[in-house]
């Protein structure tokens, strides 16, 4: 999130499209309804009516999959009408910078494509620069290959007829969304988009949040109380361990992992350091290089010195453009190239699209250690059923992990809040929380490689790793210290002493930090800020609902990103009633502003994107895998034959596998397969449901398998609510309890009738007749730039049970 | 001074915190269900399922309603439970908040009776016991100063609990608001129960027995007079 | 009368406090009998937080006799107010279910069955495991002739469920073995 929980209440507009708040973030809603209690419209998107769209003012329903049309649709409503914020977009916005003449858009590619790689040469979109280095801009606007002139040709298609036809929704529900959307393009206006998994989920999921970013760029919602764009996250830590980067593609504090033409840390540092010629822009992501330093300081202690590129040589690398995400894991294991590894609190037997593939390669492992409280259909899958277990060869190592209220440490909420949590009693039984477990794995490892040697021991030995997991001083170490004295400005720091805030971090391994995002949150000072219970605010704080010290939230307790995008060029505010911060008697008051810079018009002052290159929001941002700007692309499935926006069905980037029999794709317009379904998690149960299936009252709310459908369709099938039908797909076949709902409605596709089903995916086999996993449906296709798979619209075929065994 | 609780409809996201939280807080043992093609579950309030979210939902031209009725026991002011009870100390009414309270003792009485004096349909037996079971407010928690378990986990602001006046005043304001984007909007039998909701639509749409339609609550007088036995009838048809 | 957690105890800097209840202002009456006690009167209580989704739920956990008695929303946490869906009000179940994973168990190539075995017996069969795998198929150079010291043939899943101190000592580890077949939840 840009912004946080509590700042929801302060929009004008909440706008939820790729999510259902109401019943996946529950309490997030509490902030929904604050800002509804005081006039803000509640706007739900969604191919269904919900539990958020029961609160909402009002709910339109639109064909899953059809984002990009519904928001461009809006870009082009918004520019048509004038309704965005002129001097945002102009002062704060690459709306002014001249996009480069290479860059070109034909019927759905836009230049520099490579059918053969299915990969884009990027650097044909890149900006217009003068002989100075200096991006090229027209502030007059006037230029046809200004951004914003380059953005309205792009939108220009969008138009309501044929936004109506792809999406299915009523060109009146069109302009009502965007009408009410577009008022908050006024200076004292606020509106904030809520979106989560229905988003990511696509084939063109970051380009549904880009999209999202233009919109509240053009509206100028970036940066003040009430606005920008929160990802509501699923997972009850995912941020922070996103932070902490478990992902192939990244190391701690987002900087891309190693690969292999990278080959010192100087030529590392080079090729992931932006540099920009602008003074004005801050462009933050110069610091990287300190980030970086103090990271392998942080893991390779007294070893990493400068001389020795500080450990460097020893991290793994990628080979370029390697991509080792779920989808090629589950690929390549499935070939019987990964033999063995490490499942901790994850459930991917039911949790990760097309699951009979992934059943049948976890299947041919030699050896698999998992870390659970609950067994569940991954820890167990040897013994699912119809398999043999005689057959399954795998060793598994099954260890009890302690359950939260069992173990202390911090976890980041959605809003990057880091917040502590208490030891309440000891593990029950003999179980250990996760961080002792691989503690205690790795120093037995780390003994036998001292001791008998093998390939490359430095890399195992020269890590520091504690002999004792101990969250507190792991705290302390991902904050991170001074390796020795040092002197900084005037002020002096011994060796040992914490880092106060990461604008301290050095290249020269003076300083470590595990992660330089949440450096500042442990200081000598005021100790761990992740423990502050304190909900005093001033008064200024006290109207936007904002707690600066209540925990500790990165960076810096910052609580709104880009917040110097919420005062013009002289620190006023827009909307004085909801100041996040403003400039007053030479100083910054609210809450902790995007560096102390003083306002841009000033002298020193800066623009407010700091952590673009250039500084500015990027309406136009070349660095995407899959175009600059969002284009319209039918999910990986459609039941379309055309693609009325281009010759172009999909995106010609999408990440596919082929390695197992269930890599396998309808044709658009597959008659065999006809309706579209879209997959989600609920209320009562958390994600597979591999935890809540164990709690009696929320097996008992939600006890099984459903299908919600509509009524249209359950009578063109023959099946009445309550009927267990059969779902399939080209790559399973699911049962399920039929739930004919008015809430679910048939689309009118391009002038025929395209029906659309949802069901849940947390119901698995280990819990007795409850159903079993909707993503045996699913299809193993994903984004280009994230490869976050597509489960939220693939297609299927229903039809009523002759014969039940799963419920 | 009596109590009472605030329900707002309105605000109700039918995320079931209350449902889970009354039964953790009174560690009620599971109940087998099924998936009978709504999120309603269990179907009916049971004994050891005081609190139950209810879901109606309603296509109105092109509008769908989906309402949400977090229903148990009203705590009548003047309970026709109470009156109906031949049983001694089975049913009382704590004199400091006005709770209605089922003690061990209902255990003796007449299930059908008491039920069937109910004009919300609440009173149900746990099979073992024979005890009549319903929510008790969570005289417990509030005797120590604590919320109502239902009240207590509701984030939306749904629920409230207070001095009866001053959440009759709350329960009004909130009316008011509301009633400016559902006209139809009102309170239910706010003069006669400590349990007070806020309905948008006409009552009948979120539950049959969300508002008390004979004159009610009865008073023992009529009780005596056997007036209730219609209303015992409608809910056995309605038990089916 | 005011009812809120902060209306009758006050958090200490440990996080822990001890329940004693007084029944201030309140005439018992006929009910004392029946609500003839509080189950969290005289407990522990500590603050954690719902494992769930990412609202990050502040709780209360009741600790009695060294057993959790009652998970409860914590109502100075600005975002709930105390409140708690439907998954974080089960807590309480969830924690002390009889189906916890509570011994670590192993299961034998081509067994049918879950066998128990001592910590120690576990994490020494596993670093000889992932020992052996390291030495057979780390890769120091790749087909470029690269430098990449890494080891495609081991993975690792998950997991959004450690704390941010157990991602990093996770990270570290698989760094430190070479791995490069690292993902978790945030991306699926």
């Amino acid at each position: 999130m840009t912004n946080h929980y509590t700042d929801i209440g302060n929009a004008d507009a909440v706008f939820i499209i790729g999510s259902n708040a109401a019943e996946h973030h529950p309490i997030s809603f509490r902030w929904v309804l604050k800002a509804k209690d005081k006039g803000a419209v509640v706007i739900h998107v969604d191919p269904k009516f919900s539990r958020t769209s029961a609160r909402s003012t009002f709910h339109v329903p639109l064909r899953s999959g059809t984002d990009i049309a519904f928001m461009g649709g809006m870009a082009k409503y918004i520019l048509d009408n004038k309704k965005y914020f002129a001097d945002y977009v102009l002062d704060y916005t690459n709306a002014s910078f001249l996009v480069g003449e290479s860059y070109s858009f034909k019927d759905g590619l836009f230049s520099g494509f490579d059918p053969a790689k299915k990969k884009y040469d990027k650097s044909q979109w890149a900006f217009e620069k003068d002989e100075n280095g200096l991006v090229k801009r027209d502030k007059t606007l006037a230029h046809p290959r200004c951004v914003i002139n380059v953005l309205a040709k792009h939108y220009e298609r969008y138009n309501l007829d044929i936004v109506s036809q792809v999406t299915g929704v009523s060109q009146e529900n069109l302009v009502k969304v965007y009408e009410a959307y577009a008022a908050t393009g006024k200076p004292d206006k606020a509106g904030t988009i809520l979106y989560a998994l229905g988003w990511t989920q696509h084939t063109v999921g970051v380009q549904n949040i880009r999209l999202a970013g233009i919109v509240q760029l053009l509206l100028g919602n970036f940066g003040v109380a009430g606005g920008g764009i929160n990802a509501l996250r699923g997972e009850p830590n995912v941020q922070g361990s996103t932070d902490h980067a478990l992902l192939y593609g990244y190391i701690p504090g987002y900087h891309n992992a190693p690969i292999s033409t990278w080959k010192t840390l100087e030529e590392y540092q080079k090729a992931n350091t932006p540099v920009t010629k602008d003074p004005k822009s801050v462009n933050w992501w110069a610091n990287r290089p300190k980030y970086i330093v103090s990271l392998l300081k942080g893991w390779f202690g007294d070893y990493a010195t400068a001389e020795n590129d500080f450990g460097y040589s020893l991290l793994p690398k990628l080979d370029p453009g390697m991509d080792c995400s779920h989808l090629f894991i589950f690929d390549r294991m499935y070939q019987g190239k990964i033999k063995g590894g490490f499942i901790f609190g994850h459930n991917p037997c039911q949790s990760f699209p097309n699951s009979n593939k992934v059943r049948k390669a976890v299947d041919k492992l030699d050896w698999l250690v998992v870390g659970e409280v609950f067994h569940n259909e991954t820890t167990d899958n040897w013994r699912r059923p119809g398999a043999d277990p005689k057959k399954c060869k795998t060793e598994i190592f099954l260890l009890p992990s302690a359950y939260r209220a069992e173990k202390e440490g911090t976890i980041s909420n959605s809003g990057r809040w880091h917040m502590w949590h208490y030891k309440a009693i000891e593990p029950i039984g003999q179980c250990r929380n996760m961080g002792e477990m691989f503690v205690q794995i790795m120093a037995k490892v780390r003994a036998l490689y001292a001791k008998k040697g093998g390939a490359l021991p430095d890399q195992v030995l020269k890590h520091e790793l504690p002999d004792r997991f101990d969250a507190e001083e792991m705290t302390r170490k991902i904050n991170g210290f001074f390796t020795r004295d040092v002197k900084i400005g005037e002020k002096e720091y011994k060796k040992g002493q914490l880092v106060p805030g990461f604008p301290l971090l050095q290249t020269d391994g003076s300083t470590s930090s595990l992660c330089w995002v949440y450096c500042g949150g442990y200081t000598e000072a005021e100790g761990n800020l992740a423990k502050r219970r304190d909900l005093t605010q001033t008064p200024m704080q006290a109207k936007i609902h904002l707690y600066p010290k209540f925990a500790w939230a990165w960076p810096m307790n910052r609580r709104v990103l880009y917040n110097r995008a919420s005062v013009d060029q002289n620190g006023n505010p827009f909307n004085p009633e909801k100041a996040v911060i403003a400039w007053q008697e030479g100083k910054w008051v609210g809450d902790v502003p995007d560096g102390p810079a003083p306002p841009m018009a000033m002298e020193g002052g800066k623009y407010p994107f700091i952590m673009c290159t250039d500084g500015h929001g990027q309406l136009y941002g070349p660095g995407r895998e899959d175009g600059p700007m969002p284009e319209h692309y039918e999910p990986a499935e459609t039941p379309l034959t055309v693609n009325p926006f281009s010759a172009q069905m999909s995106n010609p980037c999408m990440k596919t596998v082929s390695g197992s029999e269930y890599d396998v794709l309808c044709a658009n317009g597959d008659p065999r397969f006809p309706i579209v379904l879209t997959t989600y998690c609920m209320t009562e149960h958390w994600c597979s449901g591999s935890e809540t299936r164990n709690g009696p009252a929320l097996l008992e709310a939600e006890p099984q398998q459903y299908v919600e459908m509509s009524p249209q369709l359950a009578e063109e099938k023959g099946v009445k609510n309550g009927d267990v039908v059969v779902v399939e797909s080209l790559r399973g076949r699911v049962e399920a309890v039929a739930m004919v709902t008015v809430r679910i409605r048939p689309f009118t596709i391009m002038g025929k009738t395209v029906h659309l089903v949802g069901m849940p995916f947390a119901f698995g086999w280990t819990k007795p007749k409850c159903g079993d996993a909707v993503n045996r449906l699913t299809c193993s296709v994903g984004d280009p730039n994230t490869t976050i798979p597509e489960y939220k619209a693939c297609l299927v075929n229903l039809k009523k049970a002759d014969k039940v065994t799963e419920l | 001074m009596p109590k009472a609780i605030f329900i707002d409809t309105t605000h109700c996201t039918a995320c079931r915190g209350c449902q889970v939280g009354c039964k953790e807080w009174k560690n009620y043992p599971p109940v087998p269900t099924k998936q009978l093609g709504t999120h309603q579950n269990p179907p009916d309030l049971g004994p050891y399922n005081v609190k139950l979210v209810r879901f109606s939902e309603h296509l109105e031209g092109d509008t769908v309603r989906w309402y949400f009725f977090p229903d148990c026991c009203r705590h009548c002011v003047d309970p026709p439970c109470k009156g109906a009870s031949s049983v001694e100390g089975g049913i009382i009414q704590d004199a400091a908040t006005g709770a209605v309270i089922y003690t061990e003792l209902t255990a003796k009485d007449d299930l059908e009776t008491i039920r069937g004096a109910c004009p919300y349909d609440i009173p149900r037996q746990d099979p073992k016991t024979k005890r009549l079971i319903k929510c008790d407010m969570c005289i417990d928690r509030i005797q120590a100063n604590l919320l109502p378990m239902c009240v207590k986990s509701c984030a939306m602001g749904a629920m409230s609990f207070g001095e009866r006046a001053d959440i009759l005043k709350q329960a009004e304001a909130r009316l008011e608001a509301v009633k400016k984007e559902f006209p139809k909007a009102s309170l239910l039998n706010k003069d006669e129960v400590a349990m007070i909701y806020l309905v948008a639509d006409e009552p009948a749409k979120y539950y049959k027995f969300a508002v008390a339609e004979a004159p009610s609550p009865m008073t023992r007088k009529s009780l005596l007079a056997g007036v209730f036995s219609p209303l015992r009838r409608m809910a056995k048809s309605m038990q089916g | 009368m005011k009812v809120s957690r902060r209306g009758f105890i006050k958090m200490t800097g440990a996080g822990a406090a001890c329940l004693t209840l007084s029944r201030l202002g309140i005439d018992l009456g006929p009910a004392q009998a029946y609500a003839a006690g509080l189950k969290i009167e005289g407990s522990k209580e500590v603050i954690s937080i719902c494992p769930f989704c990412s609202c990050g739920c502040n709780t209360l956990v009741h600790v009695k006799d060294g057993k959790i008695i009652n998970i409860e929303g914590d109502p100075d946490y600005p975002v709930s107010g105390g409140g708690l869906c439907a998954k974080g009000a089960a807590l309480r179940s969830l924690h002390v279910s009889e189906k916890r994973i509570t011994k670590p168990m192993y299961r034998a190539p081509g067994s049918d069955k879950w066998v128990e075995k001592d910590w120690n017996w576990m994490l020494d069969r596993i670093a000889q495991k992932v020992k052996e795998q390291r030495d057979k198929d780390f890769v120091l150079k790749n087909a470029d002739g690269l430098e990449v010291n890494r080891l495609e043939s081991v993975f690792s899943l998950g997991s959004s469920q450690m704390s941010n101190e157990e991602c990093a000592v996770a990270h570290q580890s698989l760094r430190s073995l070479g791995l490069v077949h690292i993902d978790h939840q945030a991306r699926v």
